[in-house]
C-alpha cells in the first residue's frame, strides 16, 4: 500500500545530514516495488517531481526536496534472499535497509531462513565455515543501501574494497514512466557511449557524457560515464535522478579476522609521512584513517564536558596526531608488526603509543571512535544554527592522487590560513582523500569558507583529484560539475536526464539544474 | 601484593541465539573474555602499583588459553589455565573448589581474588562467594569501586536498592559489578609482549585433587530438567484516533 501524509514544515523528511530545510507538500511511504510504480505513474501524470529519500544521511541535500513530493524507501526494508554467481555469494535487499542492518544480520548469520535465488545458495552460505560481510563500509552506517547505491558510496574500506558500485550486481529499477527494470550486470552494455534503455513505449538512445570520468582517484562527482559503461553502473551513482532503486542483489566478501589499531604520532606532518611510506612497506592495511592534532583536540574537549564521549582510554598527552588501520589478525601479525616499527619509529612514533583491539566489542570502540570526530562537528554546528540559521557545515570532500598529498595537505594549510579560518583534518588518507571540516563560528566565516572551498576545488582538479570524492553532488555542489567538466559537462548530463526522464519528475536539483 | 583474577571464556552472548528448547546455540559463535571478568580485571589493573603481581585463572578447555592471552594483553603478569577432562561439568561447588585448590597451592601469598559477579553465560553468579566460603576469607559482592586505604582497600557495592562503601582487609574476594569503567586498550607493543608470556596449563593431578572433588563427580546439584519460560504478544492493537474507544479497549484488556 501507498502511504501518503503531508508533510509538515518541520518534518524530519524535509532534511538531510547537510541540514539544509527543503520543501514539499506530500510524503509517500511504499510498501512494495508496485507502490513505487504507482507513486511514479502519478507523478508522471500530474507532473508533480517526486524527491527520493533513503535515510537521509546525505551530506548534500540528495534528498532534500525543492517541492513537490517526498519518495522515502524506509519502509522497504527487509533482505529478501541469497544467491550465488561466479563471483560469489550475493544479497538480495530492498533499499531500505540500513547497511548497520546489513552487517547485523550477516553477523547473526540471519540469511539462514532465507530463500535461495539461485539453487542451494542459502544451504551452501550457511555451512560455510568462515563469515562472510557486505564489505562497503560509508562510515555512516544508518545509510540505506539503496541509497549507498544512488550515490556510489564509498568509505574508509574503499582502500582495499572500492566504492559501493564495485559491489552491485543487479538492480531494480523503477523508470519515470513507471516501467521496471532489471538489470544484471554484465547483460545490458553502452556500445561505445551510445547506452539504449528499454522503456514501457519503447527503447531510448541515451547518450552518455563526453568526458573523461576520473577512476584513478576516489570520485563521485558527476554521472559516471565511459566506453561500453554497464547500464547498472547509469544507475549506481546516479543520485536518483534516472530511476528508484526498488531492489539490488549486493555481493559479500569472506571476512577474515582484523585486528584495530591507532598509532600516535607528534605532529600531522609526521603521519602525512608515514601514511605516504605505508604504502611500500609491505603490509597491506584494509584501510588508512587519520586525525589531525585539531580533531584529536576535538576529542579531548568533549570528553572533558562528557567523559562518557566515545568508550575508548583517555587521549594521551603525547598524542599530536593519530592514524588509525585494521590489519588482518592472523599467525604472521608480528611479522608484520615487525615491518611497521622502523617506519613508526622514523617518524616519531614507537608501538608503545598505540592502542590495539581485536574482539568485536573492542573494534566497535575504534569504529565509534572514529565516526565521533564528523559527529562533534556535526552537533558543534547544530548548536550554531540556533544563533545564525544560515550556518551550514563545511567539509570538503576532496581526493588526489596518493603522490600529490603533501601539495594537497600544503594548500590546505595554507589557503585555509590565508582566509582566517578555523580547521581539523581527518579521515581516509590512505585514499589521498582526507576530510577538511571549516568550523564556522559567524557569517563571515561561511562567506570566507566559500571562497577558500572554490580555490581548493580548482587546486585539487589541478591536481588530477576530484573536488566530491564520495559526499556526492546533491543539490550544494553542482557548481563542481561546471568546474570538473565544463559547460559541456553539465549539457551532456542534462541531456542524458532529459532522455530518461523528459519531465524532470525525478529528485529534479541533484546533480544538474534544469 | 598479588591480587588473583579468576576470569571465564563465554560466548560472545550478543551474538548467540536460542534453541526451541532455550538452550543457547554455542556453534559458531566467538568466545571472548567474559565482560563481567574483564571488569574485575580492569579493576585490579587500576590499583596495580609497581611491584604487585596480578595473577589470572580460568577453569575452561584449551582454548580458553586465548582468554587468558587476552588478559596478558590487557595488563595481567601471569597466567594459568586449569584444564583437564575431570573437570567437565563442574556446579558451582567443584567450581570453587578447583580454583580454592589453585589459590592456595600456587598464589598462597594472594591478597585480593577478584571475580566476575556472574558470567555472560552460566549466570549462577554464586561461585565468588563459594570460593570465599572454601578459602575462609571474607567476600564482598557487586563491587563497583575498589580504592587503596591504609592497610587494606575500601570498596562501593552497589546491591541495587543500596549502595554500600565498606573498608576491605587486604585478604577477600570480591565480586566486580559493570563499573563506571573506562576500559583500557593494550598497545601494540603490549599486545607482542603478551604473546611471549608463558600460560601455565594444571591438571587434576598438578592440583592433587580426587577424581571426586572435581568435575561432574565432585559436583552437588544435578540439573533434572530445564524449562523455557515464554511470554507471547497477543498482537491486538487499536489504533487510538478516538480515545474514548482506545480508553475502553484497553479497560477490556487488562
Amino acid at each position: 500500500m501507498l502511504h501518503i501524509r503531508e508533510i509538515e514544515p518541520d518534518s524530519p523528511y524535509l532534511i538531510d545530514e547537510c541540514k539544509i530545510r527543503g520543501y514539499g507538500s506530500r510524503l509517500l511511504v511504499p510498501d512494495s516495488e508496485a507502490d513505487v510504480v504507482a507513486a511514479v505513474k502519478q507523478a508522471a501524470t500530474s507532473g508533480v517531481p517526486l524527491t527520493v529519500q533513503g535515510m537521509r544521511t546525505g551530506m548534500c541535500g540528495g534528498g532534500v526536496p525543492e517541492g513537490g513530493d517526498v519518495l522515502t524507501t524506509e519502509r522497504m526494508d527487509r533482505v529478501t534472499g541469497v544467491g550465488h554467481d561466479k563471483r560469489g555469494y550475493f544479497l538480495r535487499v530492498q533499499p531500505g535497509v540500513t547497511v548497520r542492518q546489513l552487517n547485523e544480520f550477516m553477523r547473526k548469520k540471519g540469511y539462514a531462513v532465507l530463500p535461495s535465488v539461485t539453487p542451494g545458495a542459502t544451504e551452501a552460505l550457511t555451512s560455510e565455515n568462515e563469515p562472510f560481510f557486505y564489505p562497503v563500509d560509508p562510515t555512516e552506517l544508518n545509510g540505506s543501501i539503496g541509497g549507498n547505491i544512488a550515490t556510489n558510496a564509498s568509505g574508509p574500506r574503499t582502500f582495499k574494497y572500492g566504492p559501493t558500485r564495485d559491489w552491485v550486481r543487479r538492480v531494480r529499477v523503477v523508470l519515470s514512466d513507471g516501467s521496471v527494470l532489471d538489470l544484471v550486470r554484465g547483460q545490458l552494455q553502452a556500445a561505445g557511449r551510445r547506452l539504449t534503455v528499454p522503456f514501457a513505449d519503447g527503447p531510448r538512445e541515451v547518450q552518455l557524457p563526453s568526458y573523461q570520468y576520473n577512476r584513478q582517484v576516489k570520485n563521485t562527482a558527476g554521472m559516471l560515464t565511459e566506453d561500453n559503461m554497464d547500464a547498472v553502473d547509469l544507475f549506481a551513482g546516479s543520485e536518483g535522478i534516472f530511476g528508484i532503486i526498488t531492489e539490488a542483489d549486493v555481493w559479500l566478501a569472506p571476512a577474515h579476522p582484523l585486528i584495530s589499531n591507532i598509532v600516535f604520532f607528534p605532529g600531522d606532518r609526521d603521519a602525512y609521512a608515514f601514511a605516504r611510506d605505508f604504502q611500500n612497506c609491505g603490509v597491506m592495511p584494509e584501510f588508512l584513517e587519520f586525525f589531525d592534532s585539531g580533531s584529536l583536540n576535538l576529542i579531548r574537549a568533549s570528553r572533558k564536558d562528557d567523559p562518557r564521549f566515545t568508550d575508548m582510554p583517555d587521549l594521551p598527552d603525547y598524542a599530536g596526531s593519530a592514524l588509525f588501520f585494521d590489519l588482518l589478525y592472523g599467525p604472521d601479525l608480528p611479522v608484520q608488526y615487525a615491518k611497521l616499527a622502523p617506519l613508526i619509529a622514523a617518524h616519531g612514533g614507537s608501538l608503545d603509543r598505540s592502542w590495539c583491539g581485536y574482539e568485536l566489542k573492542d573494534r566497535e570502540r575504534f569504529f565509534a571512535f572514529r565516526h565521533s570526530v564528523p559527529q562533534t562537528i556535526f552537533e558543534y554546528v547544530a548548536r550554531l544554527k540556533g544563533t545564525s540559521p544560515g550556518i551550514h557545515k563545511m567539509g570538503t570532500d576532496m581526493s588526489v592522487p596518493l603522490d600529490r598529498l603533501d601539495e594537497m595537505m600544503a594548500a590546505y594549510d595554507e589557503v585555509l590560513k590565508r582566509h582566517g579560518l578555523e580547521y581539523v583534518i581527518f579521515g581516509h588518507i590512505g585514499n589521498g582523500h582526507p576530510h577538511v571540516e571549516i568550523v564556522l563560528k559567524n557569517m563571515d566565516d561561511l562567506v570566507e569558507a566559500k571562497k577558500a572551498y572554490t580555490e581548493l576545488a580548482e587546486r585539487v582538479i589541478a591536481l588530477g583529484g576530484s573536488p566530491s570524492a564520495e559526499h556526492g553532488i546533491g543539490k550544494l555542489k553542482t557548481d563542481y560539475i561546471r568546474l570538473m567538466y565544463g559547460e559541456k559537462g553539465v549539457a551532456d548530463i542534462r541531456k542524458v536526464k532529459e532522455t530518461m526522464d523528459p519531465q524532470w519528475i525525478l529528485s529534479p536539483g541533484n546533480m544538474v539544474v534544469r | 601484593m598479588r591480587f588473583v583474577v579468576a576470569v571465564k571464556q563465554v560466548p560472545d552472548t550478543t551474538l548467540i541465539k536460542v534453541d526451541e528448547n532455550g538452550s543457547l546455540i554455542r556453534q559458531g559463535v566467538p568466545a571472548i573474555l567474559d565482560p563481567y571478568a574483564e571488569h574485575a580485571l580492569e579493576t585490579a589493573l587500576a590499583v596495580k602499583r609497581p611491584g604487585d603481581i596480578i595473577t589470572v585463572v580460568t577453569m575452561g578447555p584449551p582454548q580458553a588459553a586465548e582468554t587468558l592471552r587476552r588478559c596478558l594483553e590487557i595488563g595481567a603478569d601471569e597466567a594459568f589455565l586449569l584444564s583437564d577432562q575431570a573437570f567437565a561439568g563442574a556446579d558451582v561447588h567443584a567450581t570453587a573448589r578447583t580454583l580454592a585448590v589453585f589459590v592456595k597451592r600456587f598464589a598462597p601469598d594472594a591478597g585480593l581474588v577478584l571475580c566476575g559477579k556472574q558470567a555472560a553465560d552460566g549466570d549462577t553468579g554464586e561461585v565468588p562467594a563459594e570460593l570465599a566460603a572454601q578459602l575462609q576469607v571474607p567476600q564482598f559482592c557487586y563491587v563497583t569501586e575498589l580504592s587503596r586505604a591504609d592497610s587494606g582497600f575500601t570498596v562501593v557495592q552497589d546491591y541495587g536498592d543500596e549502595i554500600r562503601t565498606c573498608r576491605v582487609p587486604a585478604v577477600a574476594v570480591l565480586s566486580v559489578a559493570e563499573g563506571d569503567l573506562n576500559r583500557r586498550l593494550p598497545s601494540i607493543q603490549r599486545f607482542l609482549d603478551a604473546q611471549k608470556i608463558p600460560i601455565t596449563t594444571l591438571g587434576r593431578v598438578d592440583l592433587m585433587l580426587g577424581t571426586f572433588s572435581v568435575g561432574l563427580r565432585g559436583s552437588r546439584t544435578k540439573i533434572v530438567s530445564t524449562q523455557t519460560v515464554r511470554t507471547e504478544r497477543t498482537g491486538r492493537v487499536t489504533d487510538g484516533t478516538d480515545p474514548v474507544k482506545a480508553a475502553l479497549f484497553l479497560k477490556e484488556v487488562l
